[in-house]
């Protein structure tokens, strides 16, 4: 049994009361805004937000966990800002997010709990990219997948709960990922033959990469999600380069993707219809119709100026289904571009420090892990940031954290609690 | 809307904006601190708590100057596995002890034939080991020095 000794978390905490400041302050002017008064009862939905938030520390300092200390108040800061705007864009589904944020604090806890000995995930690799594929095709299978809004991507039962389990597949992917390359970066980045300066590694060791490739294919193909595929492939690619260092794999996995895009915008209308939005939103056969989403997503964006309309004072609710898919406009129109610059500094903090934590970690595959982890964080914000934003194709990803949605809130505990525990473990080796 | 609630409402507005500010500037604290931290941990780890130099020596031995950087604990002695090697036909192959405990460096000689010499007197118990004092290990003399 390992003796627990409870340690002090004072820089956890000392963030903790800023976010407890910059919560209540965003929720009353929403309130506030919203109902042209003011009373202290409406305080309690974020009184217990924070109180979940702060059970969370108090757990962390009772387990003894060396870890972190500043990962966990970015992450609860940033879902302090989720629950302002789904109180300013969704009251009613307030409760709902609350029920989730249970849950989700619930998987934090259990995943800073167990394994008791993270290399456990490394050993059952395949049995994590089985769950992995599982989960991803279960949208596919008939009585419990459901198509929502144009994309085949949720399990569950009508009007009782929906999972979008292509979540939880991001956690399960990485920790394949990771424990592959550890296993065989050797092979892939120092192949015994080499045609001109391209790696040739013998087939056996790129299977798994081809599949790869397939399997993100079938996403787009079957399951209608773009931003799946995306983030799926760019997670791959990215340990692929940061456990072999060699460019050319990147070369030939960005081909195939382009290649397969290219074809894909042919043959599907549906990926034809995304980039045709994209291209020119404002062509009068879209702009009311496949391009309202976005196109009213670009008004509430030019609207926002250098401050913005001020919490509570802007019209984001113009835009439809604003709540998962466009909270960044929705937050930088009453916010403006000095409160959206910070929200992307977050981000930004976030993935700094678990890009360290990856560089610290003492295995091979802690590395891979926690640097996938924070790539994921990345890469959704860069994905659903750029769409809104009309840079690139606007795609169903949701921003880490911010956003309203169950599944991705969860995942989002589950992985931060990972990279808590690749630093708890990196701490305790150090001493 | 009364205009003291609207000046109200603008204040709580322009303190969410200052606060988001305030804990980001916090968060990019933090995050050096902790990057400082890491840089001076590596610096010890390089430099070391203490240095024995090297003030005689003979031709195979170490050369005069020398730094031999001390850990918490450090074992002095002719066989390869010590911390400090010195390589002298009178040395043992595990030959004394320098340690630092309750502030202050110790020698202590662990068992060596020829006898471990703290300024010129052979010593037989754990001995008070101050900065500048030189112990002599064989035809090898060693003076601690703090780090540098």
């Amino acid at each position: 049994m390992i003796r627990v000794r409870p340690v002090a978390r004072l820089a956890e905490l000392r963030l903790l009361i800023w976010v407890a400041a910059l919560s209540l302050a965003g929720y009353v002017a929403v309130v506030a805004a919203a109902s042209g008064r003011f009373a202290w009862y409406e305080i309690a939905v974020p009184v217990v937000v924070l109180a979940i938030f702060g059970a969370l520390h108090v757990f962390l300092i009772s387990v003894g966990f060396r870890g972190d200390q500043l990962l966990m108040p970015l992450a609860v800061g940033l879902t302090g800002i989720g629950f302002v705007l789904v109180e300013r864009l969704a009251p009613t589904l307030l409760l709902q997010q609350l029920t989730w944020l249970v849950i989700a604090a619930g998987a934090f806890c259990i995943t800073i709990l167990i394994p008791r000995d993270l290399s456990v995930l490394a050993r059952f690799k395949y049995t994590w990219a089985l769950i992995g594929v599982l989960l991803l095709i279960s949208p596919l299978l008939p009585f419990i997948g459901r198509e929502i809004n144009g994309a085949r991507i949720w399990v569950g039962i009508t009007g009782v709960a929906q999972f979008e389990p292509w979540e939880l597949v991001k956690i399960a992917l990485v920790i394949f990922f990771a424990a592959y390359l550890e296993e065989y970066r050797e092979m892939l980045s120092t192949p015994p033959r080499r045609f001109g300066p391209i790696p040739v590694p013998p087939v056996p060791y790129l299977l798994p990469i081809v599949a790869m490739w397939l399997v993100a294919m079938l996403v787009m193909v079957f399951e209608k999600d773009l931003g799946a595929t995306l983030l799926f492939f760019g997670i791959f690619l990215a340990m692929l380069y940061l456990a072999t260092g060699e460019p050319f794999y990147v070369l030939i996995g960005l081909a195939l993707l382009v290649g397969g895009g290219f074809a894909a915008y042919h043959a599907f209308a549906h990926v034809a219809a995304r980039v045709d939005v994209w291209l020119a939103p404002f062509n009068s056969d879209l702009r009311f119709d496949q391009a309202y989403q976005l196109t009213q997503g670009l008004f509430s964006l030019g609207n926002a100026g250098l401050f913005g309309a001020g919490l509570g004072a802007g019209m984001p609710e113009r835009i439809p289904v604003v709540w998962s898919d466009f909270v960044f406009d929705a937050f930088t129109e009453e916010v403006g571009f000095i409160g959206a610059l910070a929200l992307l500094a977050f981000y930004l903090v976030f993935v700094y420090r678990g890009m360290l934590i990856a560089l610290r970690a003492p295995t091979t595959f802690l590395q891979l892990l926690a640097a996938g982890l924070s790539f994921i964080v990345a890469f959704q914000t860069l994905v659903i940031v750029g769409g809104n934003a009309k840079l690139i194709p606007l795609t169903g990803i949701t921003l880490p954290f911010v956003a309203y949605g169950g599944s991705s809130l969860v995942t989002n505990f589950m992985l931060c609690a990972l990279l808590l525990r690749v630093s708890d473990i990196t701490a305790r080796v150090r001493r | 809307m009364e205009i003291t609630f609207a000046v109200i409402l603008w204040a709580v507005r322009i303190a969410f904006l200052v606060l988001l500010y305030l804990f980001l500037i916090r968060s990019f604290r933090a995050l050096q601190r902790a990057l400082a931290d890491e840089r001076t941990a590596v610096a010890a780890r390089q430099v070391g708590l203490a240095a024995l130099v090297v003030t005689r020596s003979h031709g195979g031995g170490p050369r005069v100057g020398e730094r031999m950087p001390l850990r918490a604990v450090s074992s002095v002695g002719r066989d390869a596995g010590n911390d400090i090697v010195l390589n002298d036909e009178a040395a043992s192959a595990k030959h004394a002890i320098v340690s630092f405990a309750d502030g202050e460096w110790w020698l202590e000689d662990a068992g060596s034939t020829n006898g471990t010499v703290l300024n010129g007197s052979r010593i037989w118990d754990r001995e008070r080991f101050h900065y500048g004092d030189e112990v002599a290990v064989g035809r090898i003399a060693l003076r601690l020095e703090r780090a540098q």
